[in-house]
């Protein structure tokens, strides 16, 4: 009675709980994926916010073969790299420098393996901030949202061969920061 | 297989991609060369890594309740346009040159309803046998006759001294909310009307129904033995508010009404502390909410409209 086609049908119909619903089962997904291509927690939640909105209004152009999530990813898409290119509009590029570093000297002891977890998420995180756009979000939809490429293709508007390229090369440079991590 | 094929085909293999085919072609490689297997073993551990990133997010609520209020005031917005789309509609029609001629004869038509109306309403009245009857019918006809529909809330009745007189009838307006049963010290209609700073209604009644919500939740009954209290109810009504809320406290600063929003702003934080509560609540969560509902005295605050 939930499935995703039954509450895109009754959100479409005004019902707002049904388009809840739909915010509940997605909203993790989506923050997640915008959150990889901003790094910003709070432009995050706002684009999140963006994102479900125009949701809402778009619902009624939504196909009934394209998958609720590819369909939402897309929309996640636009509208980060939308703020992407205002950000650089309004020159405040993106230095990695001013990112938030976890500064583990202030943190009360923690056990080895939390703080190679935390170590490890720090890293994993600039090094997606350093992926150009386009590789990071072929990178965050395959490695982290596991979609096809056919989905990718969708979301993006790239070609296959385009996208397995951006993947390939994303997964070299990725491995060029991390690789230390898989030794150990 | 070669291994440039092998090593071709090992990260579409990995994702899952690779045909059937191809992917037997690939195991069967993998199994006699070491070198392609070592990259392979390379691929699997970089994707636990990837697996293990935690980017510790969580939803906030105030997500969902800032999409909620953004959805609910373009719907508004949307219904006053289509209002307004009628009233050009109707406008244009009589603009059409060949109606002109009618405006001087509706504005005529017009002007002599409502000094008619005007002339009816400042009529003195005059003690008759009639007015001793009950107006609007809504009391029961000496022939036993009933009058339809729920009786309003004054009668007017005819008084010896001075003529005519408002009593008030035992009716109760219908009941719209399942609140719990609150003190009534609290909820009682204030009588003396709209407060002069609120004359949205929307707002009197949103902040009436607020009054209500604080009230409720404030005589939720449980104790310390309890795990958990049952506040679903408050909850789900508590969001509705807070939608309402924060589009009528956009208005009001909109609009200039400055006692209408500092009482809505400090509404605010109360809706989003009872939203944000899990159906079960722990009870020192409830009471850390009542107790402030009390220190506060937001209750009080909101009667005060």
């Amino acid at each position: 009675m939930n499935s995703s086609a039954d509450l895109v049908t009754r959100a479409c119909q005004g019902d707002q709980e049904a388009f809840r619903l739909i915010f509940e089962r997605y909203s993790r997904p989506v923050i997640s994926f915008i959150y990889d291509q901003v790094s910003d927690r709070e432009l995050a939640d706002e684009l999140t916010q963006e994102t479900f909105v125009r949701a809402y209004r778009g619902l009624k152009s939504l196909r009934t073969e394209t998958k609720l999530s590819t369909w939402l990813f897309g929309i996640a898409k636009n509208v980060a790299r939308e703020s992407l290119r205002a950000r650089i509009r309004q020159n405040q590029h993106i230095d990695l420098d001013d990112k938030q570093v976890l500064d583990l000297s202030d943190q009360t002891p923690v056990p080895s393996s939390q703080l190679l977890d935390k170590e490890l998420n720090e890293v994993v995180q600039r090094s997606l901030a350093m992926l150009d756009e386009d590789k990071r979000t072929v990178f965050t939809l395959k490695v982290f949202h596991q979609c096809s490429y056919e989905e990718i293709a969708e979301i993006t508007g790239f070609s296959i061969p385009k996208l397995k390229t951006d993947l390939h090369r994303a997964r070299a440079e990725m491995r060029q920061r991390v690789g230390q991590y898989v030794r150990t | 297989m070669k291994c440039d094929d092998c090593l071709n085909l090992l990260e579409a293999y990995v994702d899952g991609e690779a045909t059937e085919r191809e992917g037997e072609s690939v195991r069967t490689h993998l199994m006699t060369c070491a070198a392609c297997e070592e990259k392979f073993e390379a691929l699997t551990a970089e994707n636990e890594i990837y697996a293990r990133y935690d980017r510790e997010i969580q939803v906030s609520p105030a997500i969902w309740n800032g999409i909620a209020a953004t959805i609910n005031a373009e719907e508004r917005q949307a219904r006053r346009e289509s209002k307004s789309n009628f009233g050009e509609w109707l406008s244009g029609l009589f603009a059409m040159p060949s109606l002109r001629f009618a405006m001087p004869a509706v504005a005529m038509v017009l002007i002599a309803v409502i000094i008619g109306l005007a002339y009816l309403r400042m009529r003195p009245q005059t003690p008759s046998s009639s007015s001793a009857n009950l107006v609007a019918g809504a009391l029961p006809k000496p022939d036993g006759n009933k009058s339809i529909g729920p009786p309003p809330p004054f009668v007017k009745k005819e008084d010896n001294s001075s003529g005519v007189i408002f009593v008030a009838t035992n009716y109760k307006p219908k009941e719209t909310r399942n609140l719990r049963p609150t003190d009534q010290s609290d909820v009682l209609p204030d009588t003396d009307g709209q407060s002069g700073d609120v004359e949205d209604r929307d707002t009197a009644s949103h902040l009436e129904q607020a009054q209500n919500l604080l009230t409720s939740f404030r005589n939720i009954k449980y104790s310390d033995t309890d795990e958990e209290v049952d506040v679903s109810f408050e909850k789900s009504e508590s969001r509705r508010l807070l939608s309402e809320n924060v589009l009528l406290r956009r208005e009001a600063e909109q609009t200039g009404k400055f006692p209408a929003k500092s009482m809505l702003g400090s509404l605010e934080p109360f809706l989003i502390d009872i939203a944000n509560l899990p159906d079960k609540a722990k009870p020192a969560d409830v009471r850390q909410i009542t107790d402030r509902v009390q220190r506060t005295e937001i209750v009080a605050e909101l009667r005060g409209y």
